[in-house]
């Protein structure tokens, strides 16, 4: 009895007072029905990678939440807490130790709940307790500034409104040049649409190439759909901070959206954490009964080809690929023949990966982890079993419905140099998608192109600094943009980088803010408040996207860009491209 | 037959069941209690997928070891598993027999087939101690109550065995041993994992009903 009795921290109390109101019937029958049998065990990642240490178990996990639960909810726990491993919460040393746990060692892939003989589902209840951490303040720092960006720009990568439209009318522009149809262009806020298209922020940032390859289909679906103006962002971090406050904003503003625009149909780009959110989750948090149909653009692509509305040639993708099944869409939504289908519509050779569909594992980039750095050597580690699964393929591109996923893979990829392609399903359609004879536009061959399109993209006439301690880091960076005609001056630390700014005035500077001496924040805020400098272009890179609030709130205007390591070629042209105006 | 063995086996049994029906009720009414989640949503997934056939395939789900890779990949802890629970159907069923149908047991036959599937049950509960012990993942979530548990069901499947023959000409040590420890099972039960079993239709109810709906029972396991 003695654990409740001692002081308890203003934020444990907190905590328990607030869990009382977060369980429901299937949580509370979860927290209460393990036998510990153990069946769970293998079906994690953390535990196949980290075979010698028993805390990764998901029973172990499970048991840090279920203690507290045991103690203050059940009369088991009540009467006798040591004989059933009950056990308050007292300290906020304690409550930290439990965000390790839930955000650090589970991905609520959901694996070891489809495991479990006795139904317990402890994804579920791991969510419930981040969300409990972050009611109290506790939670990864990642966490804390991508829930803020969200709740106050609307988007969780901060991407500006302005950023948003420009993108895509650029992308509208690709469009009606590749179509050469001035009506081949990206409908925005169009009142009584069929289809009103929603995205990941990271497509804004990272990957435009996947809104025009989806405008491209729509419009030779002959589809009457737009793209709205605002709440057009259909990820939602309430799914993994456990926030279901947040969680019901965010999707609440994409819902009002739709209506406003009296859309129809309100399709969801490839996203795991997103299609379930917006599609399952979103109208239980919002508690809203949404008026309109929600889809994947998985299964409208699908729904186009079987109609015949776009036709498609799937030698176009002659190149081996597997399909790795993201843990929202297959295990929570039941999301795993379609993309199969669609898949084997528009690809020579489709390859499974073993295991596949609900047994599939994570790529462990699943539950916010990309925005958790803290974690990452913890995460990477984990990611053996995916690389194996990889590799054993024998595939030259996995194909993934989820950027999430785009991200986690990317990355192990990297780490364990597989020299696989990761892409989406969208961009396979688009490649094999046939364009009608009457509108394909005639291109002009290599030797008849003006010469302003050979060098269009080309970063000829511009110094770039490189900035940043690791060595590899700035050679990558270098080899890279000097191969794409850039003149590169690189710099290992935050003295040397303003020493060379000054003398070497560069175009455009990329700045790591993780450094020794002065770091990248310090640099930052110095070039800005020095008049002879203040005009540099300035792109920040970092591993730790938690900092972009400090970088954001400084007193002087904020960067032109902002990317998240690991960063790869295409993303870090692409940036650089748009920052520099080029192209 | 002594008088203590005669109270054992008939007014202490029905004390103890009435006090685990008195608890169990109790433990039905704690977890009704609790809100139940709603889901607003359209379904997802495909139409062999839906919330009733999610709700039958959950429940059905532990007598199909194929459809879970946990199970699928570890047939002798499923045996283990079978032979165990067979083990205390039959030694409850030998409580309720030896009381109310003691002319079963003139039958060499059934005693036989008892003793048979109590000493096995008895057999997997001493490996799943020496599991529980050994094993580094399952240690470190045991707690005391489950090493209790388990020792206390090897030794009541100790006693059934030698129960079960019904014959206290021959010695009341057994069977009185196994009446008393029936008795106590059914009062400690509702305050031990054992207890599983009661929410067993429960977490399997909901779970079933949510992937139901959503798309993901019955599972689509993994194809070559
Ligand atoms: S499989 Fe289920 S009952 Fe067994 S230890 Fe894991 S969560 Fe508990
Ligand atoms: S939900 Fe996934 S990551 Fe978390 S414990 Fe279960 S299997 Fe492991």
């Amino acid at each position: 009895m003695s654990d409740t009795r001692a002081a308890q921290s203003h934020k444990a109390k907190k905590l328990i007072e607030r869990m009382s109101r977060k369980l429901n019937r299937q949580m509370a029958g979860s927290l209460a029905a393990c036998v510990h049998c153990g069946m769970c065990t293998e079906a994690c990642h953390y535990v196949l990678t980290n075979p010698d240490d028993p805390t990764y178990a998901p029973a172990y996990k499970a048991d840090r939440i279920r203690k507290i639960f045991k103690r203050h909810f059940d009369w088991t726990g009540r009467v006798l807490p040591w004989w059933v491993g009950a056990k308050t919460v007292r300290t906020d040393a304690e409550l930290e130790e439990l965000k390790d746990i839930v955000f650090g060692k589970c991905t609520n892939c959901r694996r070891c709940s489809i495991n479990c003989p006795m139904g317990v589902d402890y994804a579920t209840f791991n969510r419930m307790a981040r969300g409990l951490l972050v009611s109290v303040g506790i939670m990864p720092e990642g966490v804390a500034v991508v829930s803020k960006d969200q709740w106050e720009i609307g988007n969780q990568m901060g991407v500006l409104k302005e950023e948003y439209i420009d993108t895509l009318e650029w992308m509208s522009e690709e469009l009606s040049g590749d179509m050469g149809d001035p009506n081949a262009v990206i409908p925005i806020d169009k009142m009584d649409a069929d289809i009103v298209y929603s995205i990941n922020p990271r497509e804004v940032k990272y990957d435009p190439r996947t809104i025009a390859d989806a405008a491209k289909i729509f419009y030779l679906a002959g589809e009457n759909w737009t793209m709205p103006s605002e709440g057009w962002d259909m990820t939602n971090f309430g799914l993994f901070s456990g926030d279901d406050d947040l969680g019901g904003a965010v999707a609440l503003r994409l819902y009002e959206k739709v209506s406003e625009l009296r859309g129809r149909k309100l399709v969801i780009s490839e996203c795991g954490h997103g299609y379930r959110s917006t599609r399952c989750e979103g109208p239980n948090w919002a508690a809203h009964t949404v008026p309109f149909e929600m889809e994947s653009s998985v299964n409208t692509m699908l729904r186009y080809i079987k109609e015949g509305r776009i036709k498609v040639d799937k030698t176009r993708n002659d190149v081996p690929v597997t399909f790795h099944d993201s843990c929202n869409n297959a295990r929570s939504c039941g999301l795993f023949e379609e993309p199969r289908e669609l898949l084997n519509l528009v690809v020579t050779d489709f390859r499974e990966m073993v295991p596949n569909r609900s047994e599939n594992y994570c790529c462990t980039g699943g539950g916010g982890a990309m925005s958790m750095s803290e974690y990452t050597p913890r995460r990477l580690k984990s990611a053996r079993v995916k690389a194996d699964q990889l590799k054993a393929t024998g595939a030259k591109i996995v194909v993934t419905s989820c950027h999430n996923c785009v991200d986690g893979l990317t990355d192990l990829i990297r780490h364990y140099k597989l020299g696989m392609d990761v892409t989406q399903l969208v961009n396979l359609v688009a490649n094999a998608v046939v364009v009608p004879e009457k509108i394909a536009v005639e291109k002009p061959a290599e030797s008849e192109k003006p010469a302003a399109v050979a060098v269009e993209h080309s970063l000829e006439a511009f110094k770039i600094l490189v900035v940043d301690d690791e060595d590899d880091i700035r050679l990558y960076y270098t080899v890279l943009l000097e191969d794409n005609g850039a003149k590169v001056i690189q710099a290992s630390d935050g003295d040397e980088a303003l020493k060379l700014a000054k003398s070497e005035k560069p175009d455009l500077i990329t700045l790591d803010l993780n450094m020794p001496g002065k770091d990248g924040g310090q640099v930052f805020e110095q070039l800005r408040k020095d008049p002879e400098l203040a005009e540099i272009k300035v792109c920040i890179i970092t591993g730790r996207p938690e900092l972009r609030r400090l970088i954001y709130d400084r007193p002087v205007p904020p960067p032109e860009g902002f990317l998240d390591k690991p960063v790869d070629d295409h993303a870090l042209l692409l940036n650089i491209r748009k920052i520099l105006e080029v192209g | 037959m002594s008088e203590l063995l005669r109270f054992s086996e008939n007014e202490l049994q029905e004390y103890a069941l009435l006090i685990m029906a008195c608890v169990y009720t109790l433990r039905i009414i704690w977890l009704l209690h609790f809100k139940a989640g709603r889901e607003r949503q359209a379904p997802t997934g495909q139409f062999r997928t839906t919330r009733a056939r999610g709700i039958v395939y959950s429940w059905m789900n532990i007598a199909m070891p194929w459809e879970m890779e946990s199970t699928r990949t570890k047939a002798f802890f499923y045996v283990q598993f079978v032979v165990f629970h067979l083990g205390v159907v039959a030694a409850i069923g030998l409580s309720f027999v030896i009381p109310y149908a003691p002319g079963v047991l003139k039958s060499g036959a059934a005693v036989l087939i008892f003793q048979t599937v109590i000493g096995l049950a008895f057999l997997v509960s001493l490996l799943r101690l020496v599991r529980r012990a050994t094993d580094k993942y399952i240690r470190a979530i045991s707690s005391p109550d489950d090493y209790f548990s388990l020792a206390l069901l090897a030794v009541w499947f100790f006693f059934a065995v030698f129960a079960a023959p019904n014959r206290p000409e021959r010695g009341e040590a057994f069977l009185l041993g196994f009446f008393m420890l029936t008795a106590f099972f059914l009062i400690y039960v509702p305050f031990s994992k054992i207890s599983h079993y009661l929410y067993y239709p429960f977490t399997r109810y909901y779970f079933g009903k949510t992937m139901g709906y959503r798309g993901v029972y019955p599972l689509a396991k993994s194809k070559q």
